[in-house]
C-alpha cells in the first residue's frame, strides 16, 4: 500500500524546478466558509532551509492555511507549489507524499502504543499480513538518532515525557516524508505545552535539523518566533498583513501588525498593580504544606490585592503546588490559614467553602463543560449554595450573574445558552474566571491562565486581574511564561524540587527580576 | 476575524445547523407520528379511544418509569441495569407484605424504599468501591431477581384488597389512574432534571467530572442520588404494576430492561451522558409502545415483531443522534 502511494513522488517535478529555490509555495489563496472570508488571497513561500514565523491572532485564519496546506481543507482559489511543481491535495497522506506534514499542536501520537509503532502508524511494515517488529524497531530507532532526537522508541509512548512525545512527533514528520528530498514540517504552537528546557530542546533540534526541512513555525510567543524564524508572516483578519525579515522585527513590531495598535509596557498594566502601603491584609497563610516527597514543604502568605507568581522548570511541581492549594491534592502535613480558619487537608469542597478558586491550565479537558452553556459553566460554582441548602435551583440568579459576567468580563458569545464550545479560547477562559467571580471568591489559585490564547485576549485578562485585585482580590499566578509572571507579580517565588528556592523576589513596580535572575534560580 | 465577522459566523453555523437539528430534535416525533398514521390506516381498532388508554397508555406506563429510572444515570455517563430487577423484588415485596403481613397501603411506601435501597447500594458499590457502574448494576440485576424469585417461592402470589388495588386501576374524568401517575411522575422527572441542582449535576457530571469536581461539588454524593432515585422509581414501577394485576410472578418486570435503554436513546439521551434529558425520554417510550401495540392489532407474528422493533430502535437512533459532538464512536 504505501510502496505504491510513494511511486507519484514528483522527481522529474522537482528537477526540471531545480533553479526555483523555493521549496514550498502558495498563492493567492483564499477560503471562505459561508459568510466569512477566513482566508483573503494569502500567499507564502518558503526556502529551503529557511524556518518560516507564521503569527497572528486567533482567528486570523493560521489553522486554516494549515489545513489547506495540509490537504485538511480545500482552498476555495489559489495554487500550492511544491518545488515549484503546481499540486492540489485532497487528504494529508497526499500532502504527505509531496513531503508536507504538521506537528499537531495538540499531540497526536497513542500513548499506549511503542514509540516505534507510533512512528509507522498505519503504515507498519509486514511481510504476508505479519508486522516485522525487529525491524521497523531497529530502523525507527537509526532514524531517530540520525535526526539527533534522543528518545527510546521501544519503550511505551505513555512513558515519555510531554517533550518526549513532541520530538516523536517531529520524527514521523519526517519518517513520512521521507521520499522527500525536502520536507516541509509545519509545527503548530509546538511550545504551547512545554516549559523552558523543553523549548531549548526544541529550538536545538529544529536548528540542527534546518538544512534538512523547510520548518513553518506558529506560535503566539513572539520572542519564540523571533528567536527561531529567518522570515517572518503575519496574518490578520485573514489578510496577510506583513512579511517581515527576522532583523527588522521586534516583538512590538510584529504586535503591531498583529493587532492593529500600539503596544508596550502597559502590556502588563505595572502601573495599576498595587504597592506596598495599598497591600491589605494577609487572605491565605499557607504553612509548610506537603503532599509528598517530592512537594513541599512550602509556606508562604498571600496579601489581599497581591498577585504571587510561581515559576519553575518543567517537574519542579509548581503544577501540582497548585492543584495543592486547590485542595485537589492530598495535604499530608501542614496547614492553610484562611480567615482565622485552619485547613488541613482540605478537599475541592472546603477550598471552595473558604474562599478559594482554581483555574486549571488545560481548561478543556479541566476547566470547562464545553457543550454546555455559557449560563451552566458560569454558575457551576455558585449553584453550591444557591437558595441556602434547598435543592432547587435559581434561575433567575443564574440568568443575572451570568449576564453580568458577559457584560463585565466582555465575554463574546451570541447569548448566555450557546455552548461554550464555539467560544474562541480567550472567551472560554473568560467563562472559567466568570465562574469564580459569580460568587466573588477573594483568592484565585491561576495556573497558566493565558495559556494559548491570543494576545488581545491575554490583554484582558491581564486587565481583568489588575481591577480583581484593586478590589482586593489576591491571586496565586503559576505560569511558564516569565516576562508574563514578571509583569503581573508582586513577587515571585522560584520553585524547584517541589520546594521554594530562597525567599521570593520583589517585583514592585520598578524593581522587577529579570528573566535571567528567575532562571539562574531555576535550573 | 473581527468580532463582528465572529458573529456573522456563529449567526451562519446556526442558519446552517437548522435542518439537521430539525431532524435531530424530530426524529423521533417523525417515528412515533409516522407509526401512528400506518396504524391508523391498516387497522381499525388503532385509532379508538378504548385502544389508545387502555392499551397503548396503559403498557407504555411501566416502561415510561423504568425508562425514564435509567435516563438519570445514564445522563451523568453511567448505567443502571437493574432497573427491571429492582422492578420484580419491589412488586414482590408489595404483594408479599399486603398478602401475607396485612400491612394494606403501609406496603407501598416500604416496597418504594426497598428499591431506593437497592438503588443507594448500586450507588454506593459504584462510587466507593469504584466498581464501573456498568458490572456493578450487572451483578445486582441478577442478585436482586435471585432475591426476588426466592420470596415468591417460584409461583404467582396474589392478594385480595380492592381498595389498594384502585390505586392503579381506578380512573380519574376517564383517565385510567396509572396513566395519570405515570404523567405526574414524568412532570415531576423533568423538573428534578432542569430545576434542581442534583439534575444540573447530572448533566455536568455526564460531560466532564473532573470540571465538576474542581467547582467544589460533592461529587460522589452526586453520583450516586442518580442511582437512589433509580430505584424509587422502578419502586413505583414495580408496585404500580403488581397493584393493577394484584399478583407478582417470578417473571414480573423481565424484558423491561433492553426497550428502556432503547427508549431512552431514541428520545435523544446518548450514552455518552451529557445531553438530553427525561424530557425526551417519553417519545421513545411512545414509539416502542405504539409499534406493540400497532403490530398485535396486525397479527404479526410475534418472532417477527422483535425484529421489526430491533429496526425501529436502530433507525430512530439513526435518525436522532448529533453525530457533530461524536468523533469515535464505540
Amino acid at each position: 500500500m504505501s510502496s505504491e502511494i510513494y511511486t507519484d513522488t514528483p522527481d522529474a517535478a522537482a528537477d526540471s524546478a531545480a533553479d526555483d529555490a523555493s521549496s514550498f509555495r502558495v498563492e493567492g489563496i483564499s477560503k471562505s466558509f459561508r459568510h466569512v472570508q477566513a482566508l483573503d488571497d494569502v500567499s507564502l513561500e518558503a526556502n529551503r532551509g529557511e524556518v518560516i514565523g507564521l503569527v497572528g491572532e486567533n482567528g486570523a485564519g493560521k489553522s486554516t492555511l494549515l489545513n489547506i496546506l495540509t490537504g485538511v481543507l480545500e482552498a476555495d482559489d489559489g495554487q500550492l507549489y511544491v518545488d515549484g511543481e503546481p499540486v492540489t491535495f485532497t487528504n494529508p497522506r497526499e500532502a504527505a507524499n509531496y513531503g508536507v506534514s504538521l506537528v499537531h499542536q495538540e499531540q497526536d501520537v497513542i500513548t499506549t502504543l511503542r514509540g516505534y509503532e507510533n512512528l509507522y502508524l498505519a503504515r507498519e511494515k509486514e511481510r504476508l499480513g505479519v508486522l516485522q517488529k525487529e525491524e521497523m524497531r531497529k530502523n525507527a530507532q537509526a532514524f531517530v538518532d540520525d535526526l539527533g532526537i534522543n528518545i527510546d522508541v521501544n519503550d511505551h509512548v505513555r512513558n515519555y515525557s510531554f517533550n518526549e512525545r513532541q520530538m516523536l512527533e517531529i520524527a514521523k514528520a519526517f519518517h513520512v516524508s521521507q521520499k522527500s528530498d525536502n520536507p516541509v514540517i509545519l509545527l503548530d504552537e509546538p511550545t504551547a505545552g512545554l516549559e523552558e528546557n523543553g523549548r531549548k530542546l526544541l529550538f536545538d533540534l529544529v536548528n540542527d535539523l534546518r538544512d534538512r526541512a523547510t520548518f513553518v513555525f506558529v506560535s503566539h510567543e513572539l520572542d519564540e518566533v523571533l528567536d527561531i524564524s529567518d522570515r517572518i508572516y503575519v496574518l490578520k483578519d485573514g489578510e496577510r498583513v506583513d512579511m517581515t525579515h527576522v532583523e527588522d522585527a521586534t516583538t512590538d513590531s510584529l504586535q503591531q501588525s498583529m493587532v492593529g495598535r500600539e503596544t508596550a509596557d502597559e502590556y502588563y498594566r505595572v502601573p495599576d498593580q498595587r504597592r506596598e502601603p495599598q497591600l491589605g491584609e494577609v487572605a491565605m497563610e499557607v504553612d509548610a504544606v506537603v503532599h509528598d516527597d517530592m512537594i513541599g514543604p512550602v509556606s508562604f502568605s498571600l496579601r489581599e490585592g497581591e498577585i504571587f507568581g510561581i515559576v519553575g522548570v518543567e517537574g519542579s511541581g509548581k503544577q501540582r503546588l497548585g492543584r495543592l492549594l486547590a485542595g485537589d491534592l492530598k495535604m499530608i502535613d501542614g496547614s492553610i490559614t484562611i480567615d482565622g480558619a485552619d485547613l488541613v487537608n482540605p478537599s475541592v469542597s472546603d477550598m471552595v467553602d473558604a474562599g478559594v478558586g482554581y483555574i486549571p491550565k488545560d481548561r478543556k479537558s479541566e476547566g470547562l463543560l464545553l457543550y454546555q452553556s455559557v449560563l451552566v459553566n458560569t454558575s457551576l460554582a455558585m449553584i453550591r449554595d444557591m437558595n441556602g441548602n434547598m435543592p432547587v435551583l435559581d434561575l433567575d440568579a443564574e440568568q443575572e450573574s451570568t449576564a453580568s459576567a458577559i457584560e463585565e468580563l466582555a465575554i463574546k458569545t451570541p447569548g448566555p445558552n450557546a455552548l461554550v464550545h464555539g467560544l474562541s479560547g480567550g472567551n472560554q477562559q473568560k467563562v472559567v474566571i466568570a465562574r469564580w467571580l459569580a460568587q466573588d471568591t477573594p483568592i484565585l489559585v491561576m495556573d497558566n491562565v493565558t495559556r494559548g490564547i491570543d494576545v488581545g485576549a491575554k490583554e484582558e485578562v491581564y486587565r481583568l486581574c489588575r481591577e480583581l485585585t484593586q478590589q482586593g482580590v489576591s491571586i496565586v499566578f503559576i505560569g511558564d511564561e516569565l516576562p508574563e509572571v514578571i509583569g503581573m507579580s508582586n513577587r515571585i517565588a522560584v520553585m524547584a524540587d517541589g520546594q521554594f528556592i530562597g525567599e521570593p523576589f520583589d517585583a514592585s513596580p520598578g524593581d522587577k527580576p529579570t528573566e535571567e535572575e528567575l532562571i539562574q534560580e531555576m535550573v | 476575524m473581527s468580532t463582528s465577522s465572529v458573529k456573522q459566523w456563529i449567526v451562519a453555523q446556526r442558519e446552517q445547523r437548522t435542518l439537521q437539528d430539525w431532524i435531530q430534535d424530530l426524529g423521533p416525533f417523525v417515528m412515533l407520528f409516522g407509526l401512528v398514521i400506518i396504524f391508523s390506516l391498516t387497522t381499525d381498532r388503532f385509532a379508538t379511544q378504548a385502544n389508545l388508554l387502555d392499551n397503548v397508555a396503559k403498557n407504555a406506563v411501566t416502561l415510561l418509569l423504568v425508562a425514564l429510572a435509567g435516563t438519570f444515570p445514564i445522563l451523568q455517563q453511567s448505567i443502571d441495569l437493574s432497573v427491571e430487577s429492582v422492578v420484580l423484588l419491589t412488586g414482590v415485596v408489595t404483594v408479599v407484605l399486603i398478602a401475607e403481613f396485612g400491612l394494606g397501603l403501609l406496603a407501598i411506601p416500604i416496597a418504594i424504599g426497598v428499591g431506593m435501597l437497592a438503588g443507594l447500594f448500586n450507588g454506593l458499590v459504584f462510587t466507593k468501591l469504584k466498581v464501573p457502574s456498568f458490572l456493578v448494576t450487572l451483578g445486582t440485576l441478577s442478585v436482586m431477581a435471585g432475591v426476588g424469585k426466592i420470596i415468591t417461592g417460584g409461583s404467582t402470589i396474589t392478594f385480595r384488597n380492592n381498595s389498594i388495588r384502585a390505586i392503579a386501576n381506578g380512573e380519574i374524568l376517564g383517565i385510567p389512574n396509572l396513566v395519570l401517575w405515570g404523567l405526574l411522575i414524568y412532570v415531576a422527572t423533568i423538573i428534578l432534571a432542569f430545576r434542581t441542582k442534583f439534575g444540573r449535576y447530572c448533566f455536568a457530571l455526564g460531560e466532564n467530572e473532573r470540571v465538576v469536581e474542581l467547582s467544589g461539588a460533592k461529587v460522589d454524593r452526586y453520583k450516586i442520588y442518580p442511582f437512589v432515585l433509580s430505584g424509587l422509581l422502578c419502586g413505583i414501577a414495580g408496585v404500580l404494576l403488581t397493584l393493577r394485576i394484584s399478583s407478582a410472578s417470578p417473571n414480573i418486570g423481565s424484558g423491561l430492561l433492553l426497550p428502556s435503554i432503547a427508549a431512552i436513546v431514541m428520545g435523544g439521551t446518548a450514552l455518552t451522558g451529557g445531553v438530553g434529558g427525561p424530557h425526551r425520554t417519553i417519545l421513545g417510550v411512545l414509539v416502542i409502545a405504539v409499534l406493540n401495540n400497532g403490530m398485535n392489532l396486525l397479527s404479526i407474528d410475534s418472532f417477527v415483531q422483535e425484529i421489526i422493533l430491533g429496526l425501529v430502535v436502530v433507525a430512530a437512533v439513526a435518525l436522532s443522534i448529533d453525530r457533530d459532538k461524536i468523533d469515535i464512536v464505540k
